[in-house]
């Protein structure tokens, strides 16, 4: 495939505008959630503000280098995972950007599901470079909580890609731009929508596990090994992976939204032009807020952490059963 | 036939490289002192005295000790048929071979 110039200006300027975009939404929608979760278990909680204050206050901490470190993969493993995390939102469509997904055409989906796999690993790196024993455990559950979820997670690309080639064949129906203008839910019948459904729950589940949320953060366990990989990451270093996972939920959430929910609000109200590009911009952070409520908030205030078996049962045992199920129902509805 | 997925590797080290930029000015923007040589550089392991270095690692047939647990029927199985003995593995060799076999003769008899 050829690379255009419009596509290497584009990059340039939108990597910067969409790392500056995702880690302002993603610092904004990380103090939604302090402040709802707090509300839930009737606390004030901090200002919504407070995860710009928590970074502004590492960048001033003192960045310690743990004694035995590996001291260069250390330092390096925060910057690699913030970046490789900011390349993804470059694959993503964000409702009322209608330059997004800025590389179309240049990777699908399953690059997506790849891509985002970086980020956790070169943590898991950086937790093992750090010599610490607590960081060890954390980067080996990582690796299995994350082996487990990306087993559900192919199968619900696969069924909507599948789905989507067979509505529309000879179409590349893995492309994000594609399946965005292209929503399933009014093309499939009563079985579909039940299949879609199924497929839904299953993203709705995976979507904690990629994130490292309650309750399938074992990998982290703050009480049990002090925050896992990131036991011995202190100043900027542990702030650059602050906006890393920030920048990942926004990345998550708007793939989540890509997937089931890739509808905009001005055909429906009859605006169009840049006011309509407003406005649908307007409904993605609020789909996107929605989401991010019901994947991260809800559970983490709901239910208790779980076991790394449990997590691996959870993952391959009942979501994948879920999503396998929903792929039957997609096939044949 | 499934659309085919695609993706360019060079693009995507080109906005690596400028995201990696960008990551490592946000980095600069931070303190970068810190009390060398002090209790500060210390392990943290609740209060522990930490093991020696070699010892803090996860051993390697424990990294993928959460699978083991969840999957140890299954395992077990297989362990058991893992004898170690070539004169089982030529037969399950040959075993495998003749329902193949089998099998397709089966499918061809259709």
């Amino acid at each position: 495939m050829i690379i255009t110039s419009g596509a290497i200006l584009g990059a340039v300027v939108g990597t910067i505008g969409l790392s500056f975009f995702g880690i302002f939404c993603g610092l904004l929608y990380k103090g939604f959630d302090r402040k709802i979760a707090a509300h839930m278990q009737s606390r004030t909680g901090p200002p919504v503000i407070q995860p710009f204050l928590d970074v502004s206050k590492f960048m001033i901490k003192d960045t310690v280098q743990p004694e035995r470190a590996l001291t260069w993969l250390y330092n390096a493993a925060p910057i690699i995972c913030l970046a490789s995390m900011i390349t993804v939102l470059l694959y993503l469509p964000f409702g009322g950007l209608p330059f997004t997904p800025i590389l179309s055409g240049y990777g699908d989906l399953i690059l997506l599901v790849y891509l985002l796999i970086i980020p956790a690993l070169v943590m898991i790196v950086g937790g093992f470079a750090s010599s610490s024993p607590f960081a060890t455990v954390g980067g080996q559950r990582k690796m299995i909580t994350m082996m487990s979820y990306e087993f559900p997670l192919a199968v619900v690309a696969i069924a909507i890609a599948w789905k989507l080639n067979a509505l529309y064949p000879g179409e590349s129906v893995f492309g994000l731009a594609f399946i965005y203008s292209h929503p399933l839910w009014g093309s499939v019948g009563p079985l579909g929508i039940i299949g879609l459904l199924l497929l839904l729950f299953s993203l709705v589940i995976v979507t904690p596990g990629q994130l490292a949320t309650v309750p399938f953060d074992v990998c982290e366990a703050g009480p049990e090994i002090a925050e896992g990989v990131a036991t011995e990451y202190s100043g900027r270093n542990f702030g650059l992976f602050y906006l890393a996972d920030a920048v990942k939920t926004i990345a998550v959430g708007t793939l989540m939204i890509a997937l089931f929910f890739p509808y905009d609000l001005s055909p429906l109200i009859g605006i169009s032009g840049p006011a309509g590009h407003i406005v649908n911009f307007l409904f993605f952070l609020l789909k996107l807020f929605l989401v991010v409520i019901l994947t991260v908030t809800l559970p983490r205030v709901a239910v208790a952490r779980l076991k790394i078996s449990q997590v691996t049962t959870t993952y391959w045992g009942i979501v994948t059963g879920i999503a396998v199920l929903g792929l039957i129902f997609i096939v044949i509805g | 036939m499934l659309g085919l997925p695609y993706w360019n590797p060079l693009i995507w080290i080109f906005v690596f490289i400028i995201a990696l930029a960008l990551a490592y000015y946000f980095r600069s923007r931070g303190q970068k002192k810190y009390k060398k040589g002090t209790a500060q550089t210390e392990i943290f392991l609740s209060g522990e005295a930490p093991p020696e270095a070699e010892e803090r690692h996860v051993k390697a047939h424990n990294i993928y000790w959460g699978f083991f647990e969840t999957l140890k029927g299954y395992y077990k199985e297989n362990m058991r048929a893992h004898t170690g003995i070539v004169n089982d593995y030529v037969i399950w060799f040959v075993a495998l071979i003749a329902l193949t076999a089998v099998i397709l003769f089966v499918v061809g008899l259709l």
